[in-house]
């Protein structure tokens, strides 16, 4: 992606949110820093071949849920038509646990957050998103996203093997392109729109 | 603080123009050195790598004894200069060591100059005619500067030319001094106190930002006036040419001329509200017009007992590549937020939560939402001026299952 190199000096710029569906998502397996210092921004790079530091995704909330003891936290679901998101916002997060404690399911909600990937105890591996924003939205909103993530993914699959990046998803993630437009072509369909 | 990638655009532009191809990696990773190893000051940095590469590729041109006669639109940094000129704008020196800085002009261009106090130079007049033999062209921010030092020396001329400044499109400014026939097409509240005023200025080429300050009697303009501005000082930052009227003459025209809109648009999900969005309070006092704390405390003229209220969004308008920063005034609010100032004020005064239900409810309508906005970048902020809401589009939806469909049972890579 072509801000990778421009961002790592414009300290100021703001890192754009990626739009993925949860499928893909939730694929993803490497984490990794640019530049040594602790503030470096971190990525996810998904299979389609693109780092993310921030996403955007729409979808209905299907589960809401407060955990914790003393540091309380929320997890919450979001569906997308392709799966399921894993939110979670805690203390460091207060903006989204107020939103989120203003919203009930079942609603579209539009969520700005960090994906992240870590392991669990028993070593499986869990794709999460810390929220940054969550905010209830229309129906009208969510197609509108469906259609905008659905053409950023093709327009990554379109470049697949041509970005350094993407080169990168290929050797480790050994993708196949073809899955990814079918699961576009039945996020697609799923959606009415007049 | 300018930024390493824009700096090393400048050079690699330079030495190109010179006609030599320029590895970028290359320049980047000599001024990253410099800059983040040794913590030299980019400035510095920045004339140090350009030197290096004019030696390196034998370009070097402080070639001559700066007996030969030029036109000043001619001379390039470097250069060992003679030239004939009138000065058009002397300018108090911003330092001891400088006697006198300006603008010298001939028939071909203008150039700024500095006298050194070291070089015991006369004092030059404006509007006389001098030839300055063995002056130094250098470089100061990305403009030629002529430098008059000790070995350079200065005879006034008795008679006076004619001379005509070239006046030039916005679109083809550079930064050193320009000449333009423009509009004074908007008007920005000063954000300095030694700044008289400041706005925007069109030609049918583009569009510029200026600046007045207040040293010397200086006229305001008036908004919607054509004017021919002569010799004004461009200066760049990070890119961004912007026009120093205070070097400059400034001339009222008749009758009127089309204005470049300057627009753009973008289309993007609000993913973002910056704190300073929602209601807010604005300090009376003329021209001011600063907003308030919430303890009502303008940052200029301290606490106020009344003030205006007034709505505003600032957020960031994110398509996926790129997340930029907004801003919408007033009306734009209103209309896309479906709240009025005065529902505003109405929920900000008889609600426990005040302010922040306001925002609260703004959040709730553009948050997450698709918008297509109509403005202009100033300064790294998009200005709205008109904003839609994107409806889901049947014919993209339609190309978009082909698009997906295209490459049944195969890998199109």
């Amino acid at each position: 992606m072509s801000n990778g190199t421009g961002g790592k000096f414009a300290g100021f710029e703001r890192e754009p949110a990626v739009r993925v569906f949860a499928s893909e998502l939730r694929e993803s397996r490497i984490q990794f820093k640019e530049g040594e210092d602790e503030k470096s921004p971190s990525y996810v790079l998904l299979p389609t071949g693109e780092r993310c530091n921030r996403i955007f995704l729409c979808g209905q909330m299907t589960l809401k849920e407060k955990r914790g003891e003393q540091n309380k936290f929320y997890t919450v679901r979001v569906q997308d038509p392709t799966g399921t998101f894993f939110i979670n916002a805690g203390s460091y997060q207060p903006d989204a646990m107020q939103q989120i404690a203003r919203i009930e399911p079942p609603v579209y909600v539009a969520v700005l957050g960090k994906p992240g990937i870590r392991t669990t105890a028993d070593s499986s591996v869990f794709v999460s998103v810390r929220a940054e924003s969550v905010t209830e939205i229309d129906l009208e909103t969510y197609r509108c996203w469906v259609l905008d993530c659905a053409q950023q993914t093709l327009d990554r699959l379109d470049s697949f093997d041509q970005t350094d990046d993407s080169r990168k998803a290929k050797e480790f993630y050994n993708t196949n392109t073809a899955i990814y437009r079918q699961i576009i072509h039945d996020a697609l369909t799923q959606i009415d729109i007049q | 603080m300018e930024t390493i990638p824009h700096v090393v655009e400048r050079i690699s532009q330079k030495i190109e123009a010179k006609g030599v191809t320029v590895d970028r990696e290359k320049v980047r990773s000599k001024l990253t050195l410099l800059v983040e190893e040794f913590g030299i000051q980019i400035q510095e940095a920045e004339r140090t790598v350009t030197n290096e590469l004019m030696r390196e590729h034998n370009l070097s041109t402080p070639a001559g004894s700066g007996q030969e006669q030029r036109p000043i639109g001619d001379i390039t940094p470097g250069d060992w200069v003679t030239v004939e000129g009138k000065i058009v704008s002397v300018a108090q020196p911003p330092a001891g060591a400088i006697a006198q800085s300006g603008i010298i002009a001939d028939s071909s261009g203008a150039v700024q100059f500095v006298v050194w106090a070291k070089a015991r130079a006369p004092t030059l007049k404006e509007r006389t005619w001098y030839r300055l033999e063995a002056a130094v062209v250098d470089e100061y921010r990305g403009a030629p500067n002529l430098k008059v030092h000790s070995g350079t020396k200065v005879t006034e001329l008795p008679e006076d030319r004619p001379l005509m400044p070239n006046v030039a499109p916005i679109a083809s400014l550079k930064p050193g001094v320009g000449s333009i026939r423009a509009k004074f097409v908007e008007e920005w509240e000063p954000r300095h106190d030694r700044m008289l005023q400041t706005g925007l200025l069109g030609d049918e080429s583009g569009r510029i930002k200026f600046v007045l300050w207040k040293d010397g009697e200086r006229e305001k303009l008036e908004l919607n006036r054509v004017y021919s501005f002569y010799y004004a000082t461009v200066d760049e930052f990070n890119g961004r040419l912007s026009l120093n009227l205070s070097t400059a003459m400034y001339i009222p025209e008749e009758g009127d001329i089309r204005v470049s809109t300057g627009s753009d648009a973008i289309q993007g999900a609000f993913v973002h509200m910056a704190p300073g969005s929602g209601l807010v309070k604005r300090c009376p006092v003329e021209g001011c017009n600063r907003v308030l704390s919430r303890q009502n405390y303008c940052p200029v003229h301290e606490i106020q007992s009344s003030f205006r209220y007034d709505l505003r969004i600032k957020g960031v308008i994110d398509d996926g590549k790129k997340a930029r920063n907004v801003l919408m005034q007033c009306e734009t609010v209103e209309q896309l937020a479906a709240m009025s100032l005065e529902q505003a004020i109405e929920i900000a005064e008889n609600n426990p939560l005040g302010l922040d239900d306001v925002l609260i409810q703004l959040q709730h309508r553009v948050m997450g939402r698709y918008f297509r906005c109509i403005g202009s970048d100033i300064d790294g902020t998009f200005l709205v001026r008109e904003c839609r809401p994107v409806q889901c589009d049947a014919p993209l939806h339609a190309s978009l299952i082909n698009r997906a469909a295209a490459s049944p049972g195969g890998d199109a890579a």
